[in-house]
C-alpha cells in the first residue's frame, strides 16, 4: 500500500526545505512516527523519476564531513503536484473516515 | 563491504553509465552516512546493518532500470521528430540544389521515377505522421515499465509506433538514394555529383541513428522486464 504513495511521500517530505536521500528518509520516519521504515534504497529511484517528471530538481552539494552529496528541491510543478495530491488524499481519508465512524444501520423489524 | 554492495547494484545498470556514475555517488553518501549515524562501535557491523537497511540490490537495480528506460523512451520519441525533420531539410535542399543546377531526370526513366517518388512521398508523409504521434505520446509521459498488463500494453504500442514511423522513413529514404541515382548516372568528383551523394549520406546516417536508437530501447526494455520479474 506504501509503494502507491512513496512518491506523495517523497515529495510531502521535501516539503519542507531541500534535502538528499538520507535526509529524506529521516523526514519521513520522524513526520510519520516512525511508521514508515522503508527499504532506504526505494527511495532513490522515487527521487530519479520525480526528477525526471520535474516535479524535483537537484544539484551536488559538499557536506561538512567533505563528501559530495546530491540535494533535492520541489519545483513549482512539484508544489503544485504535492497540493493537488494532498487534497486528492484528504477526500479519500475523509471519505473513509466517515465510513468507519458511521452509525451501524438500525435492523429492519 | 560497501565497495562490493555498490559493485553488485550497480552492476545491472551498466547500459547507462551517466545513471551508474552519480547512483555510486548517491548511494556511497547514502550508506557511509548510516555508517556514521549507527550507535554502535563496531564498523564492520554498522556497515552490514546500512546494507540491510537499503535493501535488496537486485530490486533497486530494477527500479532504477525502468527509471533510465523511461528516459531513454522519451529521448527516442524526441530522436524521431528531429530525424524526421533532418530528413525533410536535406530532401529540400537536395531538390533545390537539382534546380539549381539545371539536373533533370530524363524522359526515358521519368515513368519509373514518378512511381518512385510516390513512394517516397507516401512514407515520408507516413514516418512524419506517425513520428508526431511517438513524440506526442512519449511527451506525455504515458508509458512506464512496471509489470502491469496496462503498463506492458502501452509500452509495446510505443515501441511499435516508433518502428512504423523508422521504416516509413527508411522506405523513405531508399526511394531517394533510388531517385538520386536515376538523376546522377555518371560518377565524377563534381561537385554536381558530391553534393547530392553527401546529402544522401546524411540521411541514411540519420535512419541507421533512428533504427539503432528504437532496437537499444527494445533491448533495454526487454532487460528491464527479466529484472523486474526477476526481483
Amino acid at each position: 500500500m506504501l509503494k502507491g504513495h512513496l512518491d506523495l511521500i517523497v515529495l510531502a517530505a521535501l516539503s519542507g526545505r531541500p534535502a538528499h536521500g538520507y535526509a529524506v528518509i529521516e523526514e519521513i520516519r520522524r513526520k510519520s512516527g516512525q511508521a514508515f521504515d522503508l527499504p532506504e534504497g526505494t527511495i532513490y529511484p522515487a527521487l530519479h523519476r520525480l526528477e525526471q517528471a520535474g516535479l524535483l530538481v537537484s544539484r551536488w552539494e559538499t557536506a561538512d564531513s567533505g563528501r559530495r552529496r546530491r540535494v533535492y528541491a520541489l519545483t513549482r510543478r512539484g508544489r503544485g503536484a504535492l497540493a493537488e495530491r494532498r487534497a486528492v488524499w484528504q477526500r479519500f481519508s475523509d471519505a473513509i473516515g466517515g465510513l468507519l465512524s458511521a452509525e451501524p444501520l438500525t435492523r429492519l423489524p | 563491504m560497501i565497495d562490493a554492495y555498490v559493485d553488485s547494484l550497480l552492476g545491472a545498470l551498466r547500459h547507462d553509465r551517466s545513471l551508474a556514475r552519480r547512483l555510486r555517488r548517491e548511494v556511497e553518501d547514502h550508506l557511509w552516512e548510516a555508517v556514521a549515524a549507527d550507535p554502535s562501535e563496531e564498523g564492520r557491523e554498522a556497515q552490514r546493518r546500512a546494507i540491510a537497511g537499503f535493501g535488496d540490490p537486485r530490486l533497486i537495480a530494477a527500479q532504477f532500470a525502468a527509471v533510465s528506460l523511461q528516459k531513454q523512451a522519451r529521448r527516442t520519441g524526441v530522436a524521431v521528430v528531429l530525424i524526421v525533420a533532418g530528413v525533410y531539410i536535406t530532401m529540400k535542399a537536395r531538390v533545390a540544389w537539382y534546380a539549381l543546377m539545371e539536373c533533370a531526370i530524363t524522359n526515358d526513366i521519368a515513368a519509373v521515377a514518378q512511381l518512385v517518388a510516390s513512394i517516397d512521398r507516401y512514407s515520408f508523409w507516413l514516418s512524419v505522421v506517425v513520428g508526431v504521434g511517438c513524440w506526442a505520446y512519449s511527451s506525455r509521459g504515458r508509458f512506464q515499465l512496471s509489470l502491469s498488463q496496462k503498463h506492458r500494453g502501452l509500452f509495446r504500442r510505443y515501441i511499435f509506433l516508433c518502428t512504423t514511423a523508422a521504416i516509413a522513413l527508411v522506405v523513405s529514404v531508399t526511394s531517394d538514394a533510388v531517385l538520386t541515382l536515376l538523376r546522377l548516372p555518371k560518377v565524377d568528383l563534381s561537385l554536381e555529383f558530391l553534393i547530392p551523394t553527401l546529402s544522401m549520406l546524411c540521411e541514411i546516417t540519420g535512419a541507421g541513428l533512428l533504427v539503432h536508437q528504437i532496437r537499444a530501447t527494445a533491448h533495454r526494455a526487454a532487460i528491464t522486464r527479466s529484472m523486474l520479474e526477476a526481483g
